[in-house]
């Protein structure tokens, strides 16, 4: 079985307007922080090769709007997304409660095979502020309850935890991928499908 | 916690379509506890390439945070899986997933839209109508719409709301396919139609023309007669047998011309180069008042902005005029008077969340939800613009008072991201509050339907777009469709705020002057979208970019964008459009022209949506074809179509 391909692994980052989505992807992707981001109308996405236990692999990391209404389009963003990340704001509980609301949609638009192992992480970002309102507490209970979905305390801003939660989210994403393709016998079969879901990931990547 | 079960969703089946807002009245064999809720519905593809209408409780996506204590909302669900105490994620799942209704397209036998497209209702059987849903905004013409992309179906001759579904058109999709997908024209087959077609191949052009114009149509545009590749072949043989009996001497056939036929696309007349003008100027402007200011020359003060925009030093006074702020009619006293109404109008409504206490707030939450989502937008509009930029910056207090008092103004549609892009030019040239809300709302009096909480209205653009292009591009709109993309949502940050993020301040300015004059046609701004994406055909098909790619490469034009030149082009493929022998109808209502086939204008406000899809041009005049109206000829309906009305009309 050929193995160490490139392997292209597509994220979806969610939760309310201006919990810092697009901040924590750019800080991610290109180091950087600015009070300047407009609000994301649509969807855009930025790519970035990481390197997960020696395999090279690419993250295509999608950015929404956050507005309830815009998320009747999300279906054709979120098809055939490897992980989801979901962030609230931890200075406004708001954000904290539509995580649920933001999962479910997320599963029923994105359909995935396996809805109970698809892995998501939550990102309690704006750490750095001192108006804090959601408990570090309080997350972790809420996300050990959701089948132990892993959660990090993050600052997009002052670059707290990113790489970290980012690490892990590629980590997650790829072993979906490869327990995805053990329990197929016939794993070139699945490429195909991938492929004709409009992605353009090369080669197998199973690491067996 | 992972079970498998038959209820997991199943793997590779995609929404084609889906529309919100859409409540479940009744159902047959679904607890009463099921009915009244509200959902969406949804055309599916499954895994194995079969289509369903699927409806989904809203439940299922607002699930509320503490999921235990809401047992309540799903008990009633019978003969499931047991839900545990925890309420884990698991059963949740797949108890509220029981709740979905999905309605194979195989099996659906008729569907028709009542109650002034409030009301949907589908039928397997005949006699019974199982399911009925109710659309909260009364668009169910859009559904129906879009359905009839993946569903052969007749009107009823009696009711011709009802449709009857003629065949489950499982494989093709019309309007996704071109003409070359659909197989009729390949060199090998050995096919009756292609027989015919090489022995007409020789023929002139010109008397062939409106023959093809009519097949394209067909092909093309989709059509409720017309979906499946047998009838194409048929009504290919049709057209080619009555243009061979028109021209008697055939030649012979040479195998090296047999492109000829294929090139026999309806191709648009060549795209006229129509140079920008200038300015509105400041001397013009004057002169077309007369001595109390009045503007009687309404439309060709338009006509002029349209050609060349406005100049700058004169922007302030002709926009109000655009926006509806100032009636062009108005003398300089009259107009003293309106602005004094209007600023206290403008003042009392300020004061209505000016007055707010902190414990009124406390306890109005969509009002506390709206004035968040207004701050954190306004913090990040156009910031790196001087106007804006900066902490502290008393333009951002104008712009959230402006936002705030909209919200009273207008509070059903409240706030909606975008809006805050669309009123930041608007105060940065006119730099008055009262005025910049005046001109905000005559702005989103153009665009509101962009807003609509089902964005219905942005489907809709996305929809006639996609038909635009399909006419003026078709190459690039079956790349699209090839590549899944067919759905053009990657030009909805385009239509959302008009282009605001695509062009600086200045051009933005222009851009929207000239649109709002309404010139030369409706949609123009969708022609704008059309030319864009016409300059980027060729990287688009010769990377062979995919849906990631294109949204990328769409996105990326952001700020590299020529507004005169776009401009230019949009106005050259409206003449070209216009000016196409092939214009049919579906192309003639986006743009605003009155319909040829004045059927279909018979209809109601509304009829453009439904009708769109189903009309075909008349160029062939010993042969009327029009579906759903009582003049249907013989030539109308083919025999299962008359087989079926009459089998329902027994049973209804």
């Amino acid at each position: 079985m050929s193995s160490r391909k490139k392997v292209l692994l597509k994220v979806i980052i969610l939760g309310d307007s201006g919990v810092g989505k697009t901040s924590l992807m750019n800080q991610f992707v290109n180091k950087k922080f600015s009070n300047q981001y407009k609000a994301t109308i649509g969807a855009d996405f930025l790519t970035k090769e990481v390197i997960v236990d020696d395999r090279i692999v690419t993250m295509q990391i999608w950015d929404t709007a956050g507005q309830e209404r815009f998320q009747s389009l999300g279906v054709a963003f979120y098809r055939g997304a490897d992980c989801c990340v979901l962030v609230f704001d931890v200075t406004a509980p708001n954000t904290f409660k539509s995580l649920e609301s933001w999962r479910d949609e997320f599963l029923i638009q994105a359909s995935p095979r396996d809805p109970d192992n698809f892995p998501f992480v939550i990102l309690g970002n704006k750490v750095d502020l001192d108006n804090r309102a959601v408990s570090a507490k309080r997350a972790q209970q809420w996300c050990q309850s959701k089948n132990d979905i892993p959660y990090f305390e993050t600052s997009a801003k002052e670059a707290v935890n990113v790489e970290l939660a980012f690490q892990t989210i590629a980590r997650n994403a790829l072993a979906q991928e490869t327990e995805a393709e053990l329990y197929n016998e016939f794993p070139d079969q699945i490429k195909l499908n991938a492929n004709d879901n409009g992605r353009n990931r090369d080669g197998d990547n199973c690491a067996c | 916690m992972s079970t498998s079960s038959v209820d997991e969703i199943p793997d590779q089946s995609k929404d084609l379509f889906t529309q919100d807002g859409v409540l479940l009245k009744n159902c047959v064999g679904r607890p009463v506890t099921d009915l009244n809720s509200i959902g969406m519905l949804c055309i599916v593809q499954n895994a194995d390439g079969t289509k369903c209408v699927e409806w989904r409780p809203n439940d299922l996506i607002t699930i509320d945070s503490d999921t235990q204590d809401q047992e309540w909302a799903v008990v009633n669900t019978v003969g499931r899986r047991q839900r545990t105490l925890s309420g884990n994620m698991t059963s949740d799942y797949a108890t509220l997933r029981a709740r979905i209704i999905k309605i194979p397209l195989e099996e659906l036998k008729t569907f028709k839209v009542t109650r002034n497209n409030q009301q949907m209702q589908f039928s397997t059987k005949q006699g019974v109508w199982q399911t009925t849903f109710y659309f909260q905004h009364g668009n169910a013409e859009i559904f129906v719409a879009y359905l009839k992309n993946h569903v052969k179906t007749a009107k009823t001759r009696h009711d011709r709301n009802t449709y009857v579904v003629v065949e489950p058109n499982v494989e093709s999709q019309v309007l996704n396919r071109s003409f070359a997908e659909l197989d009729i024209f390949t060199e090998n087959t050995t096919d009756v139609v292609w027989n015919l077609v090489s022995n007409f191949k020789q023929r002139p052009y010109e008397t062939t023309l409106e023959a093809f114009s009519k097949l394209t149509d067909i092909v093309y545009y989709g059509n409720e007669g017309l979906n499946g590749k047998r009838d194409v072949s048929e009504e290919v043989a049709d057209l080619l047998t009555k243009s061979m009996s028109a021209m008697e001497d055939a030649t012979t056939i040479t195998k090296n011309e047999e492109y000829e036929v294929v090139s026999v696309k309806p191709t648009l007349p060549p795209r006229p180069c129509i140079p920008r003008g200038t300015p509105l100027s400041t001397e013009k402007w004057d002169a077309l008042q007369d001595k109390d200011g009045r503007i009687t020359e309404v439309e060709g003060v338009k006509q002029l902005i349209f050609r060349g925009g406005v100049a700058h030093s004169i922007r302030q006074s002709v926009w109000k005029h655009l926006l509806d702020y100032y009636p062009w009619q108005m003398s300089h006293s009259e107009i003293r008077a309106h602005q004094k109404k209007k600023t206290e109008e403008y003042f009392s409504m300020k004061l209505q969340w000016r007055s707010m206490t902190e414990g009124q707030e406390s306890r109005f939450s969509e009002y506390r939800d709206r004035k968040s989502l207004v701050e954190k937008d306004v913090n990040r509009t156009d910031r790196t613009h001087p106007f804006y930029a900066g902490d502290n910056n008393p333009n951002l207090v104008v712009l959230q008072d402006i936002l705030m008092t909209y919200v009273m103004y207008n509070f059903d549609l409240g706030y909606v991201q975008g809006m805050s892009d669309i009123l930041a030019p608007l105060l940065l040239l006119l730099g008055n509050e009262v005025d910049s809300f005046w001109c905000f709302v005559g702005f989103m009096e153009k665009i509101a339907s962009n807003f609509d909480m089902d964005q219905a209205g942005m489907k809709h653009q996305l929809l006639q777009l996609q038909q635009l292009l399909m006419f003026a591009s078709p190459d690039l709109a079956q790349h699209l469709a090839q590549k899944d993309s067919g759905n053009m949502y990657f030009c909805f940050r385009w239509l959302l705020v008009w282009f605001k993020r695509e062009f600086s301040h200045i051009d933005i300015m222009r851009l929207w002057e000239v649109l709002w004059t309404g010139l030369p046609c409706a949609n123009f701004h969708l022609l704008i979208c059309v030319a864009i994406l016409d300059a980027e055909k060729d990287v688009l098909i010769s990377k062979d970019y995919g849906f990631t790619e294109i949204l990328k490469h769409v996105n990326d034009l952001s700020m590299s964008l020529d507004v005169d030149r776009i401009l230019s082009t949009a106005e050259g493929i409206y003449h070209q459009i216009v000016s196409a022998p092939h214009l049919n109808d579906q192309i003639r209502i986006i743009l605003g022209m009155e319909p040829l086939n004045m059927a279909n204008s018979a209809h109601s406000g509304n009829s453009d949506r439904q009708e769109a899809g189903t009309s075909r041009t008349q160029t062939n005049g010993n042969e009327t074809r029009t579906n759903g109206n009582e003049h249907t000829g013989p030539f109308g309906q083919d025999i299962d179509e008359v087989m079926y009305q009459i089998g329902l009309d027994m049973n209804f």
